[in-house]
């Protein structure tokens, strides 16, 4: 897969229906002089993959549906660091969010590759690290395992390293200060 | 009430999830159950309609793919709207089914954690779910064709006699089908499905080394 060499860069991708806090770590990261991108998903619209195979075939590594993705995906190709800002929803991501993750494969490597005895996938593009952020005031110790578990799952897929985070809605700023700091590492 | 729903989350009418729903629908409809199968991504139109037949129901059954290490989206929608009407809900029994291409079961187990998660929420019986993996090589064929067929086949089957029942299903039935593969396999499987990925498109033309066609499209983007 030819790749195009890109300097260190940030997108997050936030589902704002429903919380700031995508906003505030954008904020952040500009003040730190990093070079980001905030795109906000609360009201876009990327349609469902239906496993058409046209991305294989008729129109080759490029969704049939032209949508908001269209949008959004040439901008996770060229990004080094993945943010994703969710509402926590019983463990997973928003609607939103999953409508987004959902064609991920889009700009996916097709290739199966072995990693710790497991096959895995790998992404095109620069992507090194992935990083999940999911927004709740009161989340169970079950839901944040369950969170942690998937972004994990997420991480070793794509064979990318990153983290997965849980945060109130009026987390402090020493909090997202911590998340920039960790997502800059 | 005594009616079993049975909720495809495929986007795909026709693949292994649905595959999937239509054995539970054979099942329980040959042992006198009353049933109605929906999919989703068609019935989120009417969603009023499917909440109704799910505030009929003594049992509700959730069968989907596995993307990016759960269910499609639109299931997060489902719940959503299953949580704003929780009145529908009357202490059902809920059912996961999540079958995936990777082989191996932690990939796909976060959409059932989830399912649990909600069933909590709104106070309803979490009674199992089963894990499909190699769901790739089924593409909606019948169980017996995936390389573990014979076992999977059998512990679904005991998966759907506690759907019957309304028993609680233990993660063991699927947890035994899981096969362990020694490494240098997954490596030789590799190179064998990678050839035959590049041979398939260029039998049909296309550069599979070709660049993303989302590399021209941001390029275009950024000098607007």
């Amino acid at each position: 897969m030819k790749k195009q060499v890109l300097r260190e860069n940030i997108v997050i991708i936030s589902d704002d229906s429903r919380q700031n806090v995508g906003k505030q770590l954008y904020d952040t990261l500009c003040k730190q002089k990093k070079e980001v991108q905030y795109i906000s998903i609360g009201n876009v619209n990327v349609k469902p993959c239906y496993n058409c195979a046209g991305c294989t075939y008729k129109t080759y590594g490029k969704c049939v549906v032209q949508d908001d993705g269209d949008y959004i995906y040439p901008k996770l190709l060229n990004a080094t660091t993945w943010i994703i800002v969710t509402p926590l929803m019983w463990g997973t991501y928003s609607f939103q969010t999953k409508r987004v993750l959902d064609k991920v494969a889009l700009i996916g490597d097709r290739h199966y590759y072995v990693s710790k005895k497991e096959l895995v996938k790998r992404m095109q593009g620069n992507m090194k690290k992935y990083f999940a952020i999911g927004i709740k005031d009161e989340c169970s110790l079950e839901e944040k395992e369950t969170f942690t578990s998937l972004i994990k799952e997420n991480i070793t897929i794509m064979s990318v390293t990153g983290e997965a985070f849980v945060l109130r809605e009026d987390s402090s700023q020493e909090s997202i200060l911590q998340i920039a700091r960790e997502v800059s590492k | 009430m005594n009616q079993t729903v049975i909720i495809n989350l495929s986007p795909r009418e026709q693949g292994s999830s649905s595959m999937l729903s239509y054995m539970c629908k054979e099942y329980l409809v040959s042992k006198g159950k009353q049933v109605k199968l929906f999919h989703l991504y068609k019935s989120i139109q009417s969603i009023d309609l499917l909440l109704k037949e799910i505030k009929e129901a003594d049992t509700i059954i959730l069968s989907g793919p596995s993307y990016i290490n759960h269910f499609p989206a639109d299931t997060i929608y489902l719940l959503e709207k299953l949580k704003e009407n929780e009145a529908i809900f009357h202490n059902q029994n809920v059912y996961g089914i999540i079958q995936g291409g990777m082989p191996y079961i932690h990939t796909h187990e976060s959409g059932v954690k989830t399912l649990a998660l909600f069933c909590k929420d709104v106070a309803i019986s979490y009674n199992g779910s089963f894990i499909i993996g190699f769901g790739a090589m089924l593409n909606g064929k019948p169980l017996n064709q995936l390389v573990n067929g014979k076992k999977v086949e059998k512990n679904f089957n005991l998966f759907l006699q506690h759907i019957l029942r309304g028993s609680s299903s233990p993660d063991s039935l699927y947890q035994n089908c899981q096969i362990k593969v020694p490494g240098f396999l997954y490596v030789m499987l590799s190179k064998v499905m990678n050839t035959k990925i590049n041979k398939e498109l260029k039998e049909k033309g296309i550069d599979y080394q070709q660049e993303s066609p989302y590399w021209q499209i941001g390029k275009e983007q950024n000098m607007q």
